[in-house]
C-alpha cells in the first residue's frame, strides 16, 4: 500500500534520514524501530508531508505522493497520530472528533448550516468505541495524558483513513494504559482490517503486533521483514537489538 | 537627474538609516532576549528626544549642551526602561506574544499623553550644535554635517554592540539566553538581570536615537507612532532578533525611502511599507536568522 | 454506546442557559428598538457610533478571537470601505445605494490581497505582515490627493436625504448590526467556523485531519474584511466624512483593545468592548483631555488582570457554577 524509496533528509547539514526504504503491505501492522535519534519521527513527518523531502519517493497505492501538503496526503487515504498530544485542546472531545468528521466529508468550507446538526449520531458512535462517552462536553485539555492519547487515535481513524500512522502511540502512558492500545491496535487490524504503521520504542509490544519490521539506524533501514527475520539480523543486532533484548 | 543630487540623497538615506539602526538594534535585541515585541519601544524614543530638548535647555544652547545631552538623556531613558521592566514587564513572560504587545502598547497611550502633560502638544525644535553645522562636499554630493555625524555614529554604536555581544561575558550570556531558552532555566536568577540588562539597554538605544534625531525634526506627539512601526518592520525583515539583519534592513529602509523622494516625490512616504511588505513575502524568515 | 446520565443532564442545563439568553438578547434588542424616544440627539448619534464599532470589532473577533490569528490592522478594511462609499460617490454618478453594497465587497478585496500574503506566514510574522501591508494601504489613501484627499480626507458626502435624520441613522446601523451578527453568529457555530477554531488551537492537527487550513485562514479574512467594509459603510452615513486617521494602524489597535476588554473567547464580547469603549471615551473626554492616559490603563488592567475579558470572565464563572451542579 505504501512504499518508501531511497528517501533522504537532511537539516542544517545534519542528514536526518539519509537513506530509508520502507515497504507495508495492505492490511498488516508493519513497525518502524530503532534507536533515539534514528529518524523515525523524521520519517514519518515526510510521510504524512510535515516535511519535505530532499530526494527519493513516497508512493502511497502507486501514486508518488511526496512533495504534497500534509491535508492533501491525508485527503489521499493517511491518518496519524503524533509523538506528542496533538488534540484540540480547547474544543470539546466531542467537537474534536467532529472536526475530524467535517473536514472528512469535505464539509469545512460550509458557512451557514449549524454545525451541532452535523454527524452528531457518528461522534456518539465513536465515542463511544473508544469508551470517551463520558467526557464528551469537557474540553478536550482536561481529560487525562492517556485519554488525551486515545482521544488523539480517535481523530486519526475519524478521517477513515487506508492507513494509519502511529507515531509512539503508548509513549508516557501507564501499563495498564498501554495495554489498552495494544488491544485497540489488534481489534483495528484483525477485526476491520486497517493498515497500520507504527514506531514504538517498547519491543514487547513490537514484536506483539506487528507482522512485519523495519529498523532505521542513523537514518538508513538497516534491516526489513518479518519479525523473526530482523530479530535474528546479525546486522541488527550490533546496531540496536543487542542491548534492548 | 545629476549624480550630485542623487549621491546627496543617498547618503542622506544612509544617515537617516543609521537612526533607524540604532533604534531598531535596541528592539531586536528585546525581542531576541526577552521575546517581547515591544511597542512602547517608540515611545522610548521619543522620550529620548523630549528629554535632550530638556536637558539642552537647561545645561543652555553651548556647545557642551549638546554633547551633555547626548549622554543624560538616553541614560535617563535606560533608567525609566528598567523602572518598566522591573515593575511590569517581568510579570507577563510566561503570557502569549499578543497580551504581551497589548501591555507594551499600553505603555504607548499612557506615555504618550504623559509626555503631552509635561511638555505640552506644541513643537519643539533644537538648533544643531555650533560644531556640526554647515555641510561637506564630497565627490560632488553635498552633505550636512550633521548627516555626517550620524553616519560617524551609527557603525560606532554597531561596533559597540559587537564588541558587547561577542567580546564580554555578559553579552555572550545575552546570545545564549537569545539562541536557546533553556539558558533561562540554566542561569536561574541571572537571567532576571539580563533581561533587565537587556531592557534597559534596549531602552538606552531608543533615547540614544530619540535625542539624535531631535536637532533634525519637529521633536512632537506622534513621534512615537511612526517610528514604532518603522522599527517593528524592520527587525522582523532583519531577522527577529538579528542585531546585523536590523542593520541592513535599515539601510534599506533609511536609503529606500530617501530616493523615494527624488524619484516618487508625492509617494515616498509608501516606500518603508511597500518594502517591508514586499522583503517579507520573498523571505518571510527575514533576511537573517532569526534570534542569532 | 454510553451516553451517560450526567452529559444529558449538562447538555439539558446548557440548553436552558441558551434559551435563558436567547430571550434576553431579543429582549434587548427590542429594547434598541423603542429606546430612541427617550434619548438626546447626542446620544442617538453615540448609539449609531456604538452599533457601528460593535459590527467592527465583531468582525475582528472571527479572525482575532476564533481564527486566533493576531491580525494587527483590522481597521484598514473599515476605511477602505468608507472611502470606497466616498470616493465612488464623490467621483461618479453612483448612487448612495450602488456605493454602499459595492464598498463592502471592495473591503474584501483589499482583504483577501492582503490576507494571501499574510496566512502563508505564522504568528507575530502574520501580524507584522498585516501591519507592513495595511500602512501600505493607509500611505496610499494620505498621499494620493487626487483620489482619496490626502490628509484632508472628503467631506460633505452627499448621503441621501431619507439617512441623514438620527433617527434613520440610528435604526439603520442597529438593523445591519443585528442582521450581521445573525450571520457572523451562524459563520461561527458553523462547520466552517468549527474549523476555524480547531485551527486557532492547533494548526498541525487541523492540517492532518485533511483541512487546507491557510485556505479557511483566508477565507475568514475576507469575511472579516467584508464586515469591517459594511461597518465603514454606517461610518458614512453618521459622519459623512472620511480621513485617513480611519486606517491608521492606532485605530486598529483601538478595535484589539475593544475585543480584549469584552473577551476574545466569545461571540458578543467584542460589542460590549466597543460600546465600553465609546462610552468611556465620552465621558471621561467631559472631565479630562487625557482620555488616552485612561485607557492605557484600563488596557494595562486588562491585561494583567482580566485576559479573558468581561465576558469571558462571566462566562467563565457560569460554566465552573454549572459544573458544580453536576458533580
Amino acid at each position: 500500500m505504501l512504499r518508501v524509496d531511497k528517501v533522504r533528509k537532511a537539516f542544517q547539514g545534519f542528514q536526518a534520514v539519509a537513506d530509508a526504504n520502507l515497504t507495508v503491505p495492505s492490511g498488516m501492522v508493519t513497525a518502524v524501530i530503532g534507536p533515539n535519534g534514528a529518524g523515525k519521527s523524521t520519517l514519518f513527518n515526510l510521510i504524512t508531508g510535515h516535511l519535505q523531502s530532499d530526494s527519493g519517493q513516497i508512493l502511497f497505492q502507486e501514486e508518488n505522493i511526496a512533495g504534497l501538503p500534509p491535508h492533501a496526503i491525508t485527503r489521499k487515504g493517511i491518518g496519524r497520530s503524533f509523538q506528542l498530544i496533538n488534540i484540540f485542546q480547547r474544543l470539546t472531545v466531542f467537537e474534536n472528533i467532529k472536526a475530524a468528521l467535517i473536514a472528512r466529508e469535505g464539509k469545512t468550507m460550509n458557512f451557514f448550516l449549524p454545525a451541532r446538526r452535523l454527524f452528531n449520531d457518528e461522534v456518539w458512535d465513536i465515542l463511544g468505541e473508544f469508551g470517551l462517552a463520558d467526557f464528551a462536553e469537557r474540553s478536550a485539555s482536561l481529560m487525562s495524558y492517556g485519554d488525551q492519547k486515545v482521544l488523539e487515535i480517535a481523530i486519526a481513524l475519524a478521517t477513515k483513513p487506508k492507513l494509519l500512522l502511529l507515531d509512539e502511540p503508548t509513549a508516557g502512558m501507564s501499563p495498564e494504559e498501554t495495554r489498552k492500545i495494544v488491544q485497540l491496535i489488534k481489534r483495528l487490524s484483525c477485526d476491520q482490517g486497517l493498515t497500520i504503521l507504527l514506531t514504538e520504542h517498547d519491543m514487547e509490544l513490537v514484536f506483539d503486533v506487528a507482522q512485519r519490521i523495519m529498523v532505521l539506524h542513523q537514518g538508513r533501514t538497516i534491516a526489513e521483514g518479518l519479525p523473526e527475520d530482523v530479530r535474528r539480523d546479525a546486522g541488527v543486532r550490533s546496531a540496536y537489538l543487542g542491548e534492548a533484548i | 537627474m545629476d549624480f550630485a543630487t542623487f549621491a546627496s540623497q543617498f547618503l542622506i538615506g544612509l544617515s537617516r538609516g543609521m537612526i533607524f539602526f540604532i533604534v531598531s538594534a535596541g528592539l531586536t535585541l528585546v525581542f531576541g532576549v526577552l521575546r517581547v515585541s515591544n511597542f512602547a519601544h517608540g515611545s522610548l524614543y521619543m522620550l529620548g528626544a523630549f528629554l535632550a530638548y530638556t536637558a539642552i535647555l537647561w545645561l543652555g544652547q553651548g556647545e557642551a549642551g549638546f554633547w551633555l545631552a547626548l549622554l543624560i538623556a538616553p541614560l535617563a531613558v535606560a533608567v525609566i526602561a528598567l523602572v518598566i521592566e522591573r515593575g511590569l514587564l517581568r510579570f507577563i513572560y510566561k503570557r502569549e506574544h499578543l497580551m504581551q504587545m497589548l501591555l507594551t502598547y499600553s505603555l504607548v497611550l499612557i506615555f504618550g499623553d504623559l509626555v503631552k502633560m509635561v511638555w505640552g502638544s506644541d513643537y519643539k525644535s533644537l538648533p544643531v550644535p555650533q560644531a556640526l553645522t554647515g555641510s561637506f562636499h564630497f565627490l560632488e554630493a553635498n552633505l550636512p554635517v550633521y548627516n555626517a555625524f550620524l553616519l560617524l555614529i551609527g557603525p560606532l554604536v554597531a561596533l559597540g554592540l559587537w564588541f558587547f555581544l561577542f567580546r564580554t561575558h555578559l553579552g555572550k550570556l545575552c546570545r545564549a539566553t537569545a539562541a536557546d531558552r533553556e539558558m533561562v532555566d540554566v542561569l536561574g536568577q541571572n537571567s532576571t538581570w539580563i533581561f533587565a540588562l537587556v531592557f534597559a539597554l534596549g531602552g538606552w538605544l531608543a533615547g540614544l536615537g530619540g535625542a539624535l534625531i531631535a536637532p533634525t525634526v519637529n521633536i512632537a506627539m506622534g513621534m512615537d507612532a511612526n517610528i514604532i512601526i518603522y522599527a517593528f518592520l524592520i527587525v522582523v525583515v532583519g531577522g527577529l532578533g538579528n542585531v546585523w539583519g536590523a542593520l541592513i534592513s535599515s539601510l534599506i529602509m533609511g536609503v529606500g525611502e530617501s530616493l523615494g523622494v527624488l524619484f516618487i516625490p508625492d509617494f515616498a512616504i509608501i516606500l518603508p511599507y511597500l518594502i517591508a511588505g514586499v522583503l517579507l513575502i520573498i523571505r518571510p524568515s527575514g533576511l537573517l536568522r532569526s534570534a542569532w | 454506546m454510553s451516553c451517560s446520565y450526567s452529559t444529558v443532564r449538562a447538555e439539558k442545563r446548557v440548553q436552558k442557559r441558551s434559551l435563558v439568553l436567547r430571550l434576553a438578547l431579543i429582549g434587548l434588542v427590542l429594547f434598541f428598538l423603542i429606546l430612541p424616544s427617550f434619548l438626546s440627539p447626542y446620544a442617538l448619534y453615540l448609539m449609531a457610533t456604538i452599533f457601528t464599532t460593535a459590527l467592527l470589532a465583531t468582525s475582528l473577533n472571527l479572525v482575532l478571537g476564533y481564527g486566533g490569528l493576531m491580525h494587527l490592522h483590522h481597521a484598514v478594511f473599515y476605511g477602505v470601505g468608507a472611502y470606497a462609499v466616498a470616493i465612488l460617490m464623490t467621483k461618479t454618478a453612483l448612487p448612495f445605494w450602488a456605493a454602499a453594497i459595492i464598498a463592502p465587497f471592495a473591503a474584501a478585496l483589499v482583504a483577501l490581497l492582503i490576507g494571501w500574503f499574510s496566512v502563508r506566514l505564522r504568528g507575530l510574522y502574520f501580524g507584522m505582515l498585516t501591519l507592513a501591508l495595511g500602512q501600505l494601504v493607509w500611505a496610499i489613501v494620505y498621499r494620493w490627493n487626487a483620489l482619496t484627499g490626502g490628509d484632508d480626507g472628503i467631506h460633505a458626502i452627499p448621503v441621501p436625504e431619507v439617512l441623514t435624520s438620527l433617527n434613520a441613522s440610528y435604526y439603520l446601523t442597529l438593523i445591519v448590526l443585528v442582521l450581521s451578527l445573525l450571520v457572523l453568529f451562524a459563520i461561527v457555530k458553523s462547520p466552517f467556523g468549527l474549523i476555524l477554531t480547531a485551527a486557532r488551537d492547533n494548526i498541525p492537527r487541523t492540517g492532518s485531519i485533511g483541512v487546507n487550513v491557510k485556505r479557511h485562514q483566508l477565507a475568514a479574512f475576507v469575511i472579516a474584511g467584508f464586515f469591517a467594509g459594511i461597518a465603514g459603510v454606517l461610518f458614512i452615513v453618521i459622519d459623512r466624512s472620511v480621513a485617513p486617521s480611519l486606517l491608521y494602524w492606532n485605530k486598529s489597535a483601538e478595535v484589539l483593545i475593544m475585543c480584549l476588554m469584552g473577551g476574545m473567547g466569545t461571540f458578543l464580547g467584542p460589542s460590549l468592548g466597543a460600546a465600553l469603549l465609546v462610552l468611556l471615551s465620552m465621558v471621561v473626554g467631559v472631565y479630562t483631555e487625557y482620555w488616552l492616559l485612561v485607557l492605557g490603563l484600563i488596557l494595562l488592567v486588562l491585561v494583567l488582570f482580566l485576559p479573558q475579558g468581561i465576558l469571558g470572565f462571566v462566562s467563565g464563572k457560569l460554566k465552573s457554577a454549572s459544573r458544580k451542579e453536576v458533580d
